[in-house]
């Protein structure tokens, strides 16, 4: 499947929106799964946002050394940091966050629970699929998005890879069953979404799920 | 709750190499210290104190009290103290006067090397505050006073005075520029949110400086210590990688590709950024010039690799792959050739970072189904648990002298950030305020 991507580097400086810089589109391979890899693309050009000079300077450490007499230095309040304000995305976020749930809520979708450290899709979890697919096929206008999560054990990066494979392994069945593929998207929050938060086993069964949504924002 | 233990993974070979080596008497926290720095014998230091000159009576044992706790945690230095040998330390002037003299010559027969000591002031005029400290070093061998430094600043400084000295001691005795003025990275759960804050390297002044309101991870500073990396959800659906100048607050995306975009790394020199996305079907490593916004793709493989970290000289990276079944540790050239896999014990090796000395590759390990820190050399040779316990260590990141790590714990039930030297020694909690902080990238030295 061939999509273009349109991607664009934004500045951002507190609640302001200043400025899009480094604006590109560019054709990418997507929704490829793990059998058919495209080959290493060296040299492609990616749809990056400027990047300035990182490198260290050769400035220093800032340490003068002990001094016999030394000359008084001047501490400044490590300018470092800029003051954050909360962004204008926060309050959307939620928003979008509430409509979803309710949506979702209302359409009564299921979820697919799997087990420690597997994206397998058990019996229970296909007939629960089977089950969504039929609300899914009989609201055709409607985009469902399918979350992979994670329980708390492990760490943050693997929970978002294993994260994604479940919700990957949920979209296939979903596939499977006759769903356009154009109507399911994936999403990993891997262990950062937990809907229980308890440490132990039936909390951990909770948290490892792939959660169906009705999608609400772009 | 730690303690260093040696995994015999290659039974008869540990020994082997540690008898040729000449170690095999000593205790594993000596041998480790032994093979990360062979000449390694710490300097005996003490801190005779911190005068008030004028202003608050708080003022010269509050910053007396940081430097002490930086001098420790330099590792550089051994801090003793002069009333436990028996040496009255009181107010030393300028260290030329008999009294001082006397001290001195008491500190060098008990074997201290160095003696510092310092006078601090507030002076308040109007709205306007100004501190003024001094600190002066003695030296056993030189026997004389080395040199002072004097720093002013707002109170809000006091901290980074104190920081700062430690940091010149250090310089002085090591030519490295210590770590007291480092910070520590790291993500912050906010009214359900997670967002991406920065503290001082011992836990002090926690900032955020995101506000988004949803889910920003994994941070990495760059080599110039000026902007810092992460993922970050732009909506629910999507994710990208972003940059964020912490100065200004600027920010903007630099990686838009679809699909999973995680655990970015700067390279040694700033050049490359290397990180896992999944825009091409599962995760795979890719590597983005840049200079040239050339993308390159590292890995080849059905599976999912994803945790790049790079070797001090930037020629090799080591990543997190599960091509073996559960995640493992690899190692490959930076340009994705000569891939091998570097752990063999337990089903679940992730999250390595490479020591900025080389010597080491810290990561998470899974033993007895809890996840806690091990180190790895290069080479697969040694190999050593560091933390113990219950609950999931997560995110290791070295200090830049490579003698700390700094990573998450639940070990106490929710999700702290601690430092622990790199021998297993000295764990020590950092964050106190929050529901949970994890994630910890440790900057670069200044």
């Amino acid at each position: 499947m061939k999509k273009t991507l349109y991607t664009c580097g934004v500045a951002m400086m507190g609640l302001a929106l200043i400025g899009l810089t480094g604006c590109a589109s560019k054709s990418v391979q997507s929704g490829g799964d793990s059998s058919a890899q495209a080959p290493a693309k060296a040299g492609s050009e990616s749809n990056a946002g400027s990047f300035p000079s990182t490198g260290v300077q050769p400035s220093g450490s800032g340490l003068r050394g002990l001094d016999k007499s030394p000359s008084e230095e001047r501490v400044g309040n490590g300018a470092m940091l800029a003051k954050v304000d909360p962004s204008a995305s926060a309050a959307r976020q939620l928003d979008e966050a509430r409509a979803e749930q309710a949506a979702s809520a209302a359409a009564g979708l299921r979820d697919v629970f799997f087990a420690y450290d597997s994206w397998a899709i058990s019996e229970e979890g296909r007939q629960a699929l089977t089950r969504n697919a039929e609300w899914i096929k009989s609201n055709s206008s409607a985009q469902v998005k399918i979350e992979g999560h994670c329980d708390e054990r492990g760490t943050s990066a693997y929970n978002l890879v294993l994260g994604e494979k479940r919700a990957k392994a949920v979209r296939n069945y979903l596939v499977e069953l006759g769903i356009g593929a154009n109507r399911l998207s994936v999403v990993s929050y891997g262990k950062e979404q937990p809907s229980c938060s308890e440490h132990a086993e039936p909390c951990y069964q909770q948290n490892r799920r792939g959660h169906l949504v009705v999608k609400s924002g772009k | 709750m730690t303690q260093v233990k040696w995994i015999s993974s290659v039974a008869g070979g540990l020994l082997l190499a540690a008898g040729a080596f000449g170690i095999l008497e000593s205790g594993a926290a000596d041998v480790f210290l032994e093979a990360t720095r062979p000449d390694f014998q710490k300097i005996s230091l003490a801190v005779a104190g911190i005068q008030n000159a004028g202003g608050a009576e708080w003022l010269g044992s509050r910053i007396e009290e940081v430097l002490k706790k930086d001098v420790k945690r330099s590792l550089v230095f051994d801090l003793v103290d002069l009333p436990s040998l028996g040496i009255k330390a009181h107010d030393l002037g300028t260290g030329m006067e008999s009294g001082a003299k006397a001290v001195f010559k008491q500190a060098a027969g008990n074997g201290v090397s160095v003696v510092v000591w310092g006078k601090a002031s507030l002076k308040e005029s109007g709205k306007e505050a100004d501190v003024n400290m001094e600190g002066l070093v003695y030296d056993s061998g030189s026997d004389e006073v080395i040199g002072g430094k004097r720093y002013a600043g707002a109170p809000s400084v006091l901290r980074l005075m104190a920081h700062r000295f430690a940091d010149e001691l250090v310089f002085r005795y090591t030519g490295e520029p210590g770590i007291a003025r480092t910070k520590i990275a790291y993500v912050a759960e906010h009214e359900g949110a997670r967002e991406i804050a920065v503290m001082d390297y011992d836990g002090h002044d926690a900032r955020r400086v995101t506000a988004d309101g949803f889910l920003n991870l994994m941070p990495r500073w760059s080599p110039d210590r000026r902007f810092l990396v992460f993922t970050a959800y732009r909506s629910r659906n999507t994710q990208d990688i972003d940059m964020i100048e912490l100065a200004t607050g600027k920010r903007w995306t630099v990686v838009s590709l679809g699909g999973l975009n995680i655990t970015p790394a700067l390279s040694p020199d700033g050049n490359f950024l290397a990180f896992a996305s999944s825009y091409e079907g599962n995760s795979e490593l890719y590597l983005l010039d840049t200079r040239t916004k050339a993308l390159q793709r590292l890995t080849v493989h059905p599976s999912g690799d994803l945790s790049p970290s790079w070797s001090p000289n930037g020629r090799e990276l080591t990543f997190v792959s599960d091509r073996g079944g559960g995640p493992q540790v690899f190692l490959m050239s930076a340009d994705g050739s000569n891939v091998r896999r570097l752990t063999f014990e337990g089903d679940y090796n992730a999250a390595p970072v490479w020591s900025p000395r080389g010597n080491w590759i810290a990561y998470v390990c899974r033993i007895h189904k809890e996840y806690k820190l091990c180190v790895i050399s290069p080479d697969g040779q040694k190999r050593m648990q560091l933390t113990t316990g219950l609950g999931v260590d997560d995110s290791p990141s070295w200090s830049p002298d490579g003698r700390h790590l700094v990573f998450s714990s639940t070990v106490e039930g929710k999700s702290h950030i601690y430092m622990i030297d790199a021998d297993g020694k000295n764990l020590e909690r950092l964050t106190f305020e929050g529901t949970r902080n994890s994630a910890p990238s440790w900057s670069p030295a200044s």
